[in-house]
C-alpha cells in the first residue's frame, strides 16, 4: 500500500512539473521594439538603418540609377530579361513588374515609414538618451532620407511637375509612423504637394545637419548640410524652379573658378575623373552607397553586373551602349578621359565605371559635385535665357578636367538654347550609367527616345512615366493608377 | 487539475485492496479446422497479464483472483472473450479474419484501442501499403489509401515534401500540413535542405519498412488530444515492435528504374532556326548585313551534320534504384525487441539528383515486475540529398540554371560541346555558335550536371525512453521523454568557368542547421469495469515540449584555383549566411474520458490546454477539444426484431464535435516586434524589421463528424460514410497593408476564416472469397468544398507568386483558396493574327508586339483601331479554383494460389492547373518552343491559337503575365502502383526452414488518364503552399517507375 502511494505521489509530481517562465522567448539576435531606443547605440544605429535601407534591395544602391539610366538613349538591352530592366527599357513595365515597379515603390515607402517611426520614436525617448543637439543631427539625416525617397518616387511614378504646374497626382504623403494594423488607405497627394513636403523636408535638414563629419568615408556616406543643398539644387531642377536652382546651388559654387565649396565639407571635382571610381570617398562624391565584401549590393543590382561585360569584371552586360547614343556622339571627342571609362568587348561597347568584379562592391554614386555645376550652369541659362558667362564656365570646368583640348566659348552657341543643350549633352557624358539620365528628359519634357526596335515615347503618352504598384492599388483603395 | 489528482488518488486508494493470490489456466488455441495457433495472445481482460501461445497452440497462465475473462486473439483470426468462472482448461477455436472486429486503431499517448469501441474518425493503413515503394517516405505512398487523405508528390526531384491534407486545406499563412506523431514524440516534418537543389522531406528520415502501421485522425474527437496542433489532422506513425515467440529475421530488397514522362515535344534545330527567323522577319528586325546581323543559322557538329540537340537527353536519365532493408524481432513474455537497418541509394530521373539513406533502428521494452515496465527506442538515419544545380521545382521557378526549364528553353540548335570537344560557352550562358544573337539559351546545362553540387547531407537521431507504473490494475502511469534531433549539412558549390558561378569567379557555401527538441509526456490512465456494463477510461496528463535551432554558414565567391571545391579552400570572401538561432516551449494539459454502455454506447471526451511562447502575450494560452458519442444499432434488440440483421451484418451512427488549434508552421517570434541588425559603412545599423502583434492567438478549427458505418453480407461489403465540416477561425493571415504604409513585414493577425466540408465515402468487399482465389477491393472517395469566409477588413485578397516573378494565384472571400488569376483572352484575330485580350473593363484589346513604322497602329488597340491602355496583370481576373473537389482511391488485391495483384488507382477532379511552362513554350524570344508554335498565323484568314509571331514576343503568351490561354483542367486518374507478387509455397518452404519468400514486382505511375497536357496533373511548383497551388511552372514532372523486388523471412 505504501509503495502504490509513493508510486502515485510521484507520478502527480511529475503530471505538474513544468516551467511556465519558458513561454516568454525573445530571439537573442534582435532588439524588440520597445527598447529600440534605449541607447546611444541603437538610436545611431537605427540612423545608419535608415541609410542602409535606401541602399540595400536596389534603391539608390543601384537599381534606381540603371533604371534611370536605361530609360533615356544611351543604352542597349542584350538580355531581354525583364528581371534585369527589360521592360523599363524598352518603355513597357506593368503594374505588377516586380522587380521595377512594385519593388522601388515598397522599397521607398519602407524607408520612409522607417524615417517617420525613426522621428516620432526620438520625439518620444530618443533626444533625452541622445541629447538635443545630436537628435537634431540625427532627425535632420532621417528627413533628409525621406526626402529623396519621395524624390526618386516622384520622379518615377509622377508626371513631371512641368504637366500642371504640379497639379497632377503625386504619391500618397505620409509622414506619420506605421507600426501595427490599421487602415492605411491614403490617396495620392498633388505632384506640387508632395514637392512641397520634401523641400520642407531639405530646408530642415539643411538647418540642423552638422557641416561636415569627422572622416571622409561619413562624409561621402552620410547627409551634411552640403548634402542637404546639393539635393535642393536637384529638386528645383525638377521644378523648373531656375531661379531657387541658383540661390542653392551659390551655397555651394562660388562665383568664379576655383569651384570649391566655400562651407562646410570643400566639394570641388576631382583633377583625374577617373579616380572618383576608384577612390569612393573624394569631395567630389557628395552622397555614394558604400559597398565592400562584407556589405554586397545582392544579387542582381549589382551596377558592375549590368554594365560590365563577362571579360571586364565578369559581370552579365545586360546592358551595352547603343550605337545611336551618346557614345558617337561627335561631341564627346577621342581625347576625353572619360572615354576611358569605356571598354569595347567584341562589337559591344560598355561602360566601365563599375570595374570591380563579384560581389561588385564598387560604390553606387548617388549625387556629385560635377551635377551641382552643370545644374547651376542650365539654370543660369534656362532663367536668364542668354549665353552666360558664368554658365559656359561651369561647363568648361567639368569638360576640361576631363578633355583640356575643348574649351567652350560664347561663339559656340547662337543662342541660349544651344548652351543648355550643351550643358545637357555634357550632363548625358558625365552621368553616363550614374542614374540621370531618365530624370533629364522626364523633367524637360523631352520624349523618351527610339532605340533599337523600341519606339519613342511622347511626354503625352501614358509609358511616359511609370504605372502604380499593382499591390497599392489592390490594397489601397484610394490610390489610383496613373 | 488538482481536484482531478486527488480524486484519481482516491480511486487508487479504494482499489488498493484488490490485489490477492493467483490460480494457473492451461489450454490450447487451435483455429476452426483444428489447427494449432501459434503466437495467439492470451489476456486477462483489463489487465496487462497475458502470454502467447506457443508453436503447438498450447499456452499456460498465472491468473489473478480478480480475473473474469480471458482475451484470446491472434493475427488473422477474430478475437474471442471467454468468461473464466471456475474453469482450468481451455481449449478455443478462432475462426478466420474478422477485420472490423480485430483493427487496432492508435490514438495518442500510449493508448491503442479496438476500431469497434472507438468513436472518433481515424482512418488506419497498415505498414504493408506504405512498405517496398520506391519513393523516399512513407507519405508518398499514402495517396488513395484513406478518406479524407489527398496526397501530391509535387516534383519528379527526389525527397520533395508530399503535399499532404487531411480534409482540405486548413490554413492559409500557417501550415495545412498535418502533425506528424511517431511513437509519441510529435516530429520535425517538411524541408530540412535550406537549398533549392535537393529537397530533404525530414520524414524520409523513417524506413517505411519499420512502419507498422499509419492513423490519421481527422475528426475533433480524434485529434483533440493534440489539440493544439490538430487542425491539419494528426498522423500516428507506429514502428514495428517485437512480439513474443520465435525471433524472426526479415529481409527485404528492391531494384527500380525510373524514367521522366510526357515530356513537352518541342522543336528541332531545322524547325527553330526557320520559326526563330521567320519570327524575326516578322518584327521587321531579320538582319544578314554583315556588323549588325541578326538572325539564327544552324552549325554543323563534328560529323559534318548539322548540329540537332535534344536537350532532354542530357539532362535526364534513366534513374536506377535500390533498397535493402534486414529487421530482427522477437521476445518473450516479459521483454520484446525490434532491431533494422536498411540502405537504400535511389537515383533520380535528373541526372546527378540522387539519395542515399542508411537507417537503423532499435527499441525494447522490458517487464521488470507487476508493477514496473520499461522500454526506449533509438532510431539513426543519415541521408544524403544530391544534386547538381537547381531544378527550378522547389520554389524557384524561374531560376535560369533550372534543369526543369533548361531542356525547354535552350536553342536546339547548339551543342554543348565545341566541334573540338570543349564546353560550349560564354561567360556565364551557353555559347551560341553560329546564330547571330547575344543569347539562345541560359547556362550549359552540361558543364552545370558536370560541375556544380548542391548536397544536404541530414542526421536525424529519434529516440524516447519511457517508465510505466502499474500500480493496481486500474491504474497506468507513463512517463516517456522523447527526442528529434535533425542537423543538415547543405553544401553548394558552383564551378567558375561558367553557369551560376560565373559572375562570382566561383561560389560555395556551405550551411549547418540543427534542430533539436525534446518532449516530456505523462500520463496517468485509469480503466475500470463496473458491473457487467459500464466500461470507464479515464487520462490526464501533461506534456512539455522544446525545440531549439540554430543554423550559420559561410558563403564564399572568387576562388583562387578552380581545383578548390569546398569552403575550406581559398576563395576572395568570407562571407556569412543562413544565419540564425531560436527557441520555443509548448506547455500542455490534457485530458481524456471515454466510457461505454454494454459496449452499445460509447462516449468519448478529450481535452487540452496548450500554451505556446510563439504566440502574443495576451493569447498564449488556448483551451481545446471534442466529444464524440456512438451507437451499436445491431446491438439492439428492434435491430434484429426489423429484420435489419438480415441486411445488416453491423451497424453504428457515431458524431463528434470539438474545437482544436493550429500554430504548425509560425514563426516562433511572430508576436514580437523587432529590429535587426546590420552593417552600413562598417557601421552598426538597426532597421526596425518584423511588426508585432500582442494579441497574436491560435488558429482554430471548429470540427463537425457525423458518420454511419455499416457491415452487408457477414461484413463482406463494408461502408463508411462520414459527413465532416471543419469551421477554421482566427486564421493568421499576414494582413497585407498597402506598400505605402511602409510596414517592414505584413502582421500576422487572427482575422480570416474558411471552411472546409465534405463527404467521406468508403467502400469495402471481398467480392469473392475460394480457396484458391480472392478479390478484395476498397473504394474510397471525398467530395470536399473549400471556401474562404472572411479575410482580414480592408483586405479583398491575397495574392501569391510563383517563383518571385508572377502572381497567378489569388485568395478571396467566396471562393476556394488560391484561386487562378489570369488576365482573359478571346483567341487570334483570323484578319490580323493578333492576339486578343479583355481588359478589366470587359473590351476585347488586339495586341501586336511590333508596331510596323507608319502604320499608325499602337501596341495595344480597341477593335475600332483606337489606342487601349496597356493590358497586364492589373486586368486579370479570378478565374478558377485549384482546390480539387473530389478525390479517392480504388485499391484491388486479387489473390490466385501464390500469386497476388494489387491495383491503386488514385483519382481528383473537379480542379484547375496553371500550366505556366506552357507561356514559356510559346515565348517568342530566343526560348525553344513547342511544336504547337508551328500553327502559328500566317496569312488572313487562319483559325488558330497560336498569334502572329514576333521575335520579342512575352505578352500574347503568358510570360510577362499569366493568361487563362494556359489554364487547364487538372482532372486525372492514375495507375498510382501495380504489384504482382508470388509467395513461394510453404511446401517448398518447411523443407528450406523458411517462413516465406515472395518476389514482387510494382510499377508506379504506370498510367495517367487525362486531359491536362503538361507532363503529370499531379504537380505542385509551389511544394506544400496553401494558397499557390495547381501551378505547374518549369517543374520536373513525377517519375515512372519499374520494380523488382524480395521478401524473405526466417
Amino acid at each position: 500500500m505504501k509503495k502504490q502511494l509513493l508510486y502515485t505521489l510521484l507520478a502527480g509530481s511529475l503530471l505538474t512539473a513544468c516551467n511556465k517562465d519558458d513561454l516568454e522567448q525573445i530571439p537573442s539576435n534582435q532588439v524588440e521594439y520597445s527598447v529600440s531606443f534605449d541607447n546611444p547605440v541603437r538610436v545611431l544605429g537605427q540612423v545608419n538603418g535608415l541609410y542602409g535601407t535606401i541602399k540595400n534591395a536596389g534603391l539608390y544602391g543601384g537599381r534606381y540609377q540603371i533604371f534611370n539610366d536605361i530609360r533615356g538613349g544611351d543604352f542597349m538591352n542584350d538580355r531581354t530579361n525583364v528581371v534585369t530592366g527589360f521592360d523599363i527599357w524598352n518603355y513597357t513595365p506593368s503594374n505588377s513588374s516586380a522587380n521595377s515597379v512594385q519593388a522601388i515603390w515598397s522599397r521607398a515607402y519602407y524607408a520612409i515609414n522607417l524615417a517617420n517611426v525613426f522621428l516620432s520614436g526620438m520625439d518620444t525617448k530618443g533626444t533625452e538618451v541622445v541629447g538635443e543637439t545630436l537628435a537634431n543631427n540625427y532627425k535632420a539625416e532621417a528627413r533628409f532620407i525621406r526626402a529623396i525617397c519621395y524624390h526618386a518616387l516622384l520622379t518615377l511614378y509622377a508626371r513631371p511637375y512641368w504637366d500642371g504646374n504640379g497639379s497632377k497626382l503625386g504619391v500618397p504623403l505620409r509622414l506619420t509612423p506605421n507600426t501595427g494594423s490599421g487602415n492605411y488607405d491614403l490617396a495620392r497627394s498633388t505632384v506640387a504637394e508632395v514637392y512641397n513636403q520634401i523641400l520642407e523636408d531639405l530646408n530642415y535638414a539643411e538647418q540642423n545637419l552638422p557641416a561636415s563629419y569627422s572622416s571622409a568615408t561619413l562624409n561621402t556616406t552620410r547627409a551634411h548640410k552640403n548634402t542637404a543643398i546639393a539635393f535642393k539644387v536637384r529638386v528645383y531642377l525638377a521644378m523648373q524652379r531656375y531661379q531657387d536652382v541658383i540661390t542653392e546651388a551659390n551655397k555651394l559654387v562660388p562665383a568664379t573658378a576655383p569651384f570649391v565649396a566655400p562651407s562646410g565639407v570643400p566639394h570641388q571635382l576631382q583633377d583625374d575623373v577617373r579616380s572618383i571610381y576608384t577612390t569612393y570617398t573624394t569631395t567630389e562624391s557628395i552622397l555614394s552607397m558604400p559597398f565592400s565584401d562584407n556589405e554586397a549590393p545582392g544579387t542582381q543590382n549589382q551596377l558592375g553586373y549590368y554594365y560590365g561585360a563577362s571579360s571586364m569584371n565578369g559581370g552579365n552586360g545586360e546592358y551595352s551602349l547603343l550605337s545611336t547614343g551618346i557614345v558617337s556622339s561627335p561631341d564627346w571627342p577621342a581625347t576625353d578621359d572619360r572615354r576611358s571609362l569605356i571598354t569595347t568587348v567584341g562589337t559591344r561597347q560598355y561602360v566601365n565605371k563599375y570595374p570591380k568584379g563579384s560581389p561588385f562592391t564598387d560604390w553606387a554614386p548617388v549625387i556629385r559635385y560635377a551635377e551641382v555645376l552643370l545644374s547651376l550652369a542650365e539654370a543660369i541659362t534656362r532663367s536668364t535665357n542668354t549665353v552666360d558667362d558664368r554658365a559656359i564656365a561651369l561647363l568648361n570646368a567639368v569638360r576640361q578636367r576631363s578633355d583640356a583640348s575643348v574649351t567652350f566659348t560664347a561663339g559656340d552657341f547662337a543662342n541660349a538654347a544651344e548652351l543648355a543643350d550643351a550643358i545637357l549633352t555634357e550632363r548625358r557624358i558625365e552621368f553616363l550609367a550614374e542614374g540621370l539620365a531618365g530624370f533629364d528628359l522626364t523633367r524637360l519634357g523631352l520624349p523618351l527616345p527610339a532605340k533599337a526596335s523600341v519606339s519613342a515615347v511622347q511626354p503625352s503618352q501614358q509609358e511616359y512615366i511609370w504605372p502604380i504598384s499593382s499591390t497599392e492599388l489592390l490594397l489601397n483603395k484610394l490610390c489610383v493608377d496613373n | 487539475m488538482r481536484k482531478l489528482f486527488l480524486l484519481l488518488l482516491g480511486i487508487v486508494m479504494l482499489s488498493g485492496q484488490v490485489l490477492a493470490q493467483s490460480r494457473t489456466v492451461v489450454g490450447k488455441v487451435t483455429d476452426a479446422n483444428g489447427i494449432p495457433v501459434a503466437n495467439a495472445s492470451i489476456l486477462v481482460k483489463g489487465s496487462n497479464i497475458g502470454t502467447t501461445s506457443g508453436e503447438d497452440g498450447s499456452f499456460s497462465l498465472n491468473i489473478p483472483e480478480y480475473a473474469r475473462v480471458l482475451v484470446i486473439s491472434a493475427v488473422g483470426m477474430a478475437s474471442q472473450e471467454i468468461s473464466i468462472g471456475n474453469r482450468g482448461l481451455f481449449n478455443v477455436s478462432l475462426s478466420a479474419d474478422d477485420r472490423d472486429l480485430q483493427e487496432v486503431v492508435v490514438v495518442g499517448y500510449g493508448t491503442a484501442v479496438k476500431r469497434k469501441e472507438y468513436t472518433g474518425n481515424i482512418a488506419n493503413v497498415k505498414g504493408d501499403a506504405v512498405s517496398n515503394r520506391p519513393v523516399q517516405s512513407f507519405e508518398h505512398s499514402l495517396g488513395g489509401r484513406a478518406p479524407g487523405v489527398q496526397i501530391v508528390t509535387p516534383t519528379g526531384v527526389l525527397n520533395a515534401p508530399a503535399v499532404f491534407r487531411v480534409r482540405g486545406t486548413n490554413s492559409i499563412s500557417l501550415s495545412s500540413q498535418p502533425l506528424i506523431v511517431v511513437d509519441g514524440i510529435p516530429m520535425y516534418s517538411g524541408d530540412a535542405s535550406a537549398t533549392s537543389i535537393v529537397a530533404a522531406n525530414a520524414l524520409s528520415s523513417i524506413n517505411p519498412n519499420d512502419i507498422e502501421s499509419i492513423d490519421i485522425a481527422k475528426d475533433a474527437a480524434a485529434s483533440a488530444i493534440y489539440g493544439s496542433r490538430a487542425a491539419n489532422g494528426v498522423i500516428f506513425v507506429t514502428t514495428k515492435k517485437g512480439k513474443a515467440g520465435r525471433p524472426k529475421v526479415n529481409y527485404d530488397t528492391w531494384y527500380s528504374w525510373s524514367k521522366a514522362q510526357n515530356l513537352p515535344k518541342l522543336l528541332d534545330a531545322f524547325q527553330y532556326t526557320e520559326f526563330k527567323n521567320q519570327s524575326l522577319k516578322n518584327a521587321g528586325s531579320y538582319n544578314e548585313t554583315p556588323g549588325s546581323e541578326n538572325y539564327f543559322a544552324l552549325t554543323d557538329g563534328p560529323d559534318g551534320q548539322p548540329i540537332n540537340t535534344n536537350w532532354y537527353d542530357y539532362v535526364y536519365r534513366t534513374g536506377f534504384s535500390h533498397s535493402s532493408s534486414l529487421s530482427l524481432s522477437g521476445g518473450n513474455e516479459s521483454t520484446r525487441y525490434y532491431t533494422s537497418v536498411s540502405y537504400t541509394d535511389q537515383e533520380g530521373i535528373i541526372r546527378r539528383n540522387d539519395f542515399k539513406r542508411l537507417a537503423a533502428t532499435m527499441n525494447i521494452e522490458h517487464k521488470i515486475n507487476k508493477v514496473l515496465s520499461m522500454g526506449t527506442k533509438i532510431q539513426y538515419a543519415n541521408e544524403k540529398n544530391l544534386g547538381a544545380v537547381s531544378t527550378g521545382s522547389l520554389g524557384d521557378a524561374f531560376s535560369t540554371a533550372g534543369l526543369g526549364r533548361v531542356p525547354l528553353v535552350t536553342a536546339p540548335n547548339i551543342s554543348p560541346y565545341n566541334n573540338d570537344g570543349s564546353y560550349n560557352y560564354s561567360g556565364a550562358l551557353i555559347g551560341v555558335m553560329n546564330n547571330k544573337q547575344g543569347q539562345v539559351g541560359f547556362n550549359n546545362p552540361v558543364i552545370q550536371l558536370d560541375k556544380n553540387r548542391g548536397n544536404v547531407d541530414v542526421s536525424r537521431l529519434l529516440g524516447n525512453a519511457f517508465i510505466q507504473l502499474k500500480p493496481i490494475r486500474q491504474v497506468t502511469f507513463r512517463s516517456q521523454y522523447s527526442i528529434d534531433y535533425l542537423a543538415a549539412d547543405n553544401e553548394v558549390y558552383y564551378h567558375p568557368i561558367s553557369g551560376e558561378g560565373f559572375a562570382d569567379g566561383g561560389n560555395a557555401s556551405s550551411a549547418y542547421s540543427q534542430n533539436r527538441r525534446w518532449v516530456w509526456s505523462n500520463t496517468l490512465q485509469f480503466d475500470e469495469q463496473f458491473g457487467e456494463n459500464h466500461n470507464l477510461g479515464l487520462l490526464v496528463g501533461t506534456e512539455q515540449q522544446k525545440s531549439n535551432n540554430k543554423s550559420y554558414g559561410i558563403n564564399r565567391i572568387g576562388v583562387v584555383d578552380p581545383d578548390f571545391t569546398n569552403i575550406q579552400g581559398g576563395w576572395r570572401t568570407p562571407n556569412v549566411t543562413a544565419m540564425g538561432i531560436g527557441e520555443n516551449y509548448i506547455l500542455s494539459y490534457f485530458g481524456r474520458f471515454t466510457y461505454n454502455y454494454a459496449r452499445k454506447y460509447h462516449l468519448s471526451a478529450n481535452i487540452r490546454r496548450d500554451g505556446a511562447s510563439h504566440l502574443g502575450k495576451n493569447n498564449r494560452w488556448g483551451t481545446f477539444w471534442g466529444v464524440s458519442a456512438g451507437w451499436d444499432i445491431d446491438k439492439e434488440g428492434f435491430f434484429e426484431n426489423a429484420g435489419l440483421s438480415k441486411v445488416f451484418s453491423s451497424m453504428r451512427l457515431r458524431g463528434s464535435y470539438g474545437k482544436v488549434g493550429n500554430i504548425d508552421g509560425l514563426g516562433q517570434y511572430a508576436s514580437l516586434s523587432l529590429y535587426g541588425s546590420s552593417l552600413y559603412a562598417g557601421n552598426g545599423t538597426f532597421v526596425f524589421n518584423q511588426a508585432g502583434n500582442d494579441d497574436l492567438g491560435w488558429e482554430t478549427s471548429t470540427k463537425t463528424d457525423i458518420g454511419i458505418n455499416f457491415g452487408m453480407f457477414n461484413d463482406r461489403l463494408t461502408a463508411e460514410v462520414s459527413y465532416y465540416n471543419n469551421d477554421v477561425n482566427d486564421l493568421i493571415l499576414a494582413v497585407p497593408a498597402p506598400p505605402s504604409a511602409g510596414l517592414p513585414s505584413t502582421i500576422p493577425t487572427n482575422i480570416g476564416a474558411l471552411y472546409n466540408r465534405g463527404v467521406e465515402i468508403a467502400l469495402g468487399g471481398t467480392p469473392i472469397q475460394k480457396k484458391d482465389f480472392s478479390w478484395t477491393a476498397n473504394f474510397n472517395v471525398t467530395f470536399n468544398k473549400n471556401e474562404v469566409t472572411s479575410l482580414a477588413p480592408g483586405v479583398d485578397n491575397i495574392l501569391a507568386a510563383t517563383g518571385g516573378l508572377e502572381s497567378p494565384s489569388i485568395t478571396v472571400v467566396g471562393e476556394s483558396l488560391g484561386m487562378l488569376f489570369v488576365t482573359r483572352t478571346a483567341g487570334v484575330d483570323p484578319a490580323t493574327g493578333r492576339r486578343i485580350f479583355i481588359n478589366a473593363d470587359g473590351r476585347k484589346v488586339y495586341f501586336q508586339h511590333i508596331v510596323p513604322a507608319g502604320s499608325g497602329g499602337a501596341r495595344f488597340m480597341y477593335e475600332d483601331g483606337s489606342v487601349a491602355p496597356t493590358v497586364s496583370a492589373a486586368d486579370a481576373v479570378v478565374y478558377k479554383n485549384t482546390i480539387p473537389k473530389w478525390y479517392g482511391g480504388f485499391d484491388n488485391t486479387f489473390r490466385f494460389k501464390n500469386f497476388e495483384l494489387n491495383t491503386l488507382f488514385t483519382f481528383q477532379g473537379g480542379n484547375y492547373i496553371y500550366w505556366g511552362t506552357y507561356a514559356g513554350l510559346r515565348d517568342q524570344r530566343f526560348w525553344n518552343n513547342s511544336v504547337d508554335v508551328l500553327r502559328a498565323w500566317t496569312k488572313p484568314g487562319d483559325i488558330t491559337d497560336m498569334p502572329k509571331s514576333y521575335f520579342g514576343d512575352n505578352v500574347s503568351n503568358g510570360s510577362s503575365f499569366p493568361l487563362d490561354i494556359n489554364v487547364f483542367k487538372g482532372d486525372f486518374i492514375k495507375l498510382r502502383t501495380v504489384t504482382l507478387a508470388y509467395n513461394l509455397p510453404s511446401a517448398v518452404l518447411t523443407k528450406v526452414k523458411i517462413n516465406n519468400v515472395r518476389f514482387h514486382i510494382t510499377a508506379n505511375n504506370l498510367w495517367i488518364g487525362t486531359k491536362y497536357p503538361g507532363p503529370d496533373p499531379e504537380v505542385s511548383t509551389n511544394g506544400t503552399g496553401n494558397i499557390n497551388q495547381g501551378i505547374d511552372r518549369n517543374s520536373v514532372g513525377n517519375a515512372r517507375a519499374i520494380s523488382v523486388g524480395l521478401n524473405v523471412g526466417f
